[in-house]
């Protein structure tokens, strides 16, 4: 390490004692990927393009060379989902960040903000079983089917919503978990916007709305690293999902259909996955996709923030 | 007639205060359900429900009690040094790697480390066990203490190091004697944010503990020996019973949900404390 040179000898020795653990820690993300890929080759060569182009999940039973395996419903109920979760949460998540930082007294303001702390820390299984006992039921009631007698004849709306157990749902109690995650990455933005920027704004006379809407164009890509970030978080939750979506692969333009995701897929399909050759790997190329995707928002996430932080000084 | 900026201010207002109370409410519904749901179950079963293994969920307690002290004991104290080094050595190229992996960590579906876990240790041992499971939970836990290290490192003034520096102490005197003692509020927020996190973790113990739930894991002599075992765990409990049919199990769930809560509102409320006593 070339700042090594330029050390002493006893700083050399805290570098190179605490060294070891870092090492650890890349290790650990490098053997991630390393494994994610290994495990995921064999289904890769034998299913190719594929397992992203089909639907069926059929593992045969009587002859297990015959199992087919597609990943598209289960992509296409995360995307879906986490979509959702994200245009849902994002309006909420604008308003929470303008209400803390300009409309609410010091003690209103850390209020709010431990209410979201614990939102952010509640275990995501108990988000889980409320969705499963509480909010599947009372959506299904009191939305779904009122929205499906009344607008039935938009395709989103359009079968009838048997069960509350569906891509609906699913997106619905993600966007709930992501809330919290959105507001700390949109706050932070917000806040690092200068405060000549603000004075500006209220010295040419703007009301709050005009002076809100110029203050959320300067925290834009700060926004947007925000709902990134908790579409990330919403493809990669795993249990609550699976209690919510219904664990049925289709694909269907209606939100009121039972859906799977790729990680309930995984969690429900896990167990069974050593007695047929193949699932196992199958399991994991999906797993490798959900690492992509987290990467890939993260990824964006971190350039978005620091461009913004470049643009405005 | 008003001045339609204004009524566009009032309705802009009125809409922005009413989404912030739509976004909170939710978790209040949550923790009531949770409160309301879990004590009826305790008050109907009674206190065997938590204390019984055969209809209770005695198993999942005490795995969770295991398993997040030992993923502690395994994650954080190489969560202090390596967010120690990324603090300390940060214009060092191996620090900015570790920091951008460490954040990466971050965003890496917790079921994906379960399954790493699976692999390299489960399946080589040929069994699942605790130890599997901790080791799971301490790479959950590993970037959130990290990131609380190294803020808190990177918040102590440097007119401390400079102190020690002058009166000839060595860089490594100064880090763990000077600035790491003043930094220990946040590194103890770090260490308490991670052992909470490991408590509610679901997904990494699918594939590493077993679930074993009617015995306790108690099966060797040596008691260090016994997180060989597999085991189980309160949210892989709740999570498995919620999906049966019969309400007893619907019952241990809240059950557990309640006791889970409970134990991350203690442990919030300690970081609260501790935060609180900086400030002033």
């Amino acid at each position: 390490m070339s700042a090594s040179k330029t050390m002493y000898r006893s700083d050399k020795l805290l570098y190179y004692s605490l060294l070891p653990f870092a090492a650890i820690v890349i290790a650990a993300f490098i053997m991630l990927f390393a494994i994610l890929g290994y495990v995921s080759a064999p289904a890769l060569r034998k299913y190719g393009i594929s397992l992203f182009t089909t639907t069926k999940w059929a593992p045969n039973e009587a002859n297990p060379s015959k199992s087919v395996y597609g990943l598209l419903a289960p992509l296409f109920g995360t995307l879906v989902s986490s979509a959702i979760a994200v245009l849902l949460a994002l309006p909420v998540t604008v308003s929470i960040v303008l209400v803390i930082e300009e409309y609410s007294p010091e003690r209103l303001r850390e209020l709010i903000g431990s209410i979201i702390e614990v939102m952010a820390g509640l275990p995501t299984i108990v988000y889980g079983l409320w969705g499963l006992e509480v909010l599947a039921p009372f959506l299904r009631e009191h939305v779904y089917s009122p929205l499906h007698q009344l607008l039935g004849f938009i395709p989103l709306f359009s079968c009838k919503p048997i069960t509350g157990f569906n891509l609906a749902t699913a997106g619905v109690l993600l966007s709930i978990m992501i809330l919290p995650y959105m507001v700390a990455v949109a706050r932070d933005a917000y806040r690092s916007i200068p405060f000549t920027y603000k004075e500006a704004a209220l010295t040419i006379g703007a009301t709050r709305y005009e002076y809100a809407k110029i203050m959320m164009g300067l925290a834009k890509p700060g926004i947007i690293a925000a709902a990134l970030l908790g579409f990330g978080r919403a493809a990669g939750e795993t249990v609550a999902v699976a209690l919510v979506v219904g664990n049925v692969p289709l694909v269907s333009g209606c939100l009121f259909k039972p859906a799977y995701t790729i990680s309930s897929l995984i969690a429900n399909q896990f167990s069974m996955a050593p007695l047929y050759p193949y699932m196992m790997s199958v399991l994991f190329t999906g797993g490798l996709v959900l690492l992509l995707i987290g990467m890939a928002a993260n990824t964006v996430a971190v350039i978005m923030i620091a461009r913004a932080r470049k643009r405005l000084g | 007639m008003a001045d339609p900026r204004i009524i566009k201010e009032k309705i802009f207002l009125v809409t922005i205060f009413a989404l912030t109370i739509l976004g909170i409410l939710p978790v209040f519904h949550v923790l009531a359900e949770v409160i309301i749901k879990g004590s009826e179950a305790i008050a109907k079963h009674g206190l065997g429900i938590l204390t019984s293994t055969s209809n209770g969920i005695l198993a999942s307690l005490v795995g969770s009690a295991i398993l997040s002290i030992l993923a502690s004991l395994l994650g954080i104290p190489l969560a202090i040094a390596a967010g120690l080094f990324v603090a300390e050595f940060s214009d060092t190229k191996l620090a900015k790697i570790t920091r951008v992996v460490s954040r990466s960590l971050l965003e890496v579906p917790t079921v994906l480390l379960g399954m790493l876990v699976y692999i390299i240790m489960v399946v080589p041992m040929g069994s699942f066990s605790l130890l599997a499971g901790a080791i799971a939970l301490a790479l959950v836990m590993l970037p959130y203490v990290m990131v609380h290290v190294e803020q808190a490192i990177e918040s102590v003034p440097p007119i401390y190091r400079e102190a020690g520096y002058s009166i000839g102490m060595t860089r490594a005197e100064v880090l763990l004697g000077v600035v790491a003692g003043i930094a220990r509020r946040g590194i103890a927020t770090g260490v308490l944010m991670g052992f909470a996190k490991a408590m509610g973790e679901t997904a990494p113990l699918l594939f590493t503990i077993g679930a074993a739930r009617t015995t306790l894991p108690c099966s060797h002599s040596i008691p260090l020996a016994n997180v060989l075992d597999p085991g189980d765990a309160v949210p892989l409990m709740i999570f498995q019973y919620a999906q049966m049919p019969q309400k007893m199990y619907h019952d241990m769930a809240w059950a557990g949900s309640l006791i889970l809560v409970a134990a991350f509102l203690a442990v919030f409320i300690a970081v609260r404390l501790l935060v609180k006593e900086v400030k002033t």
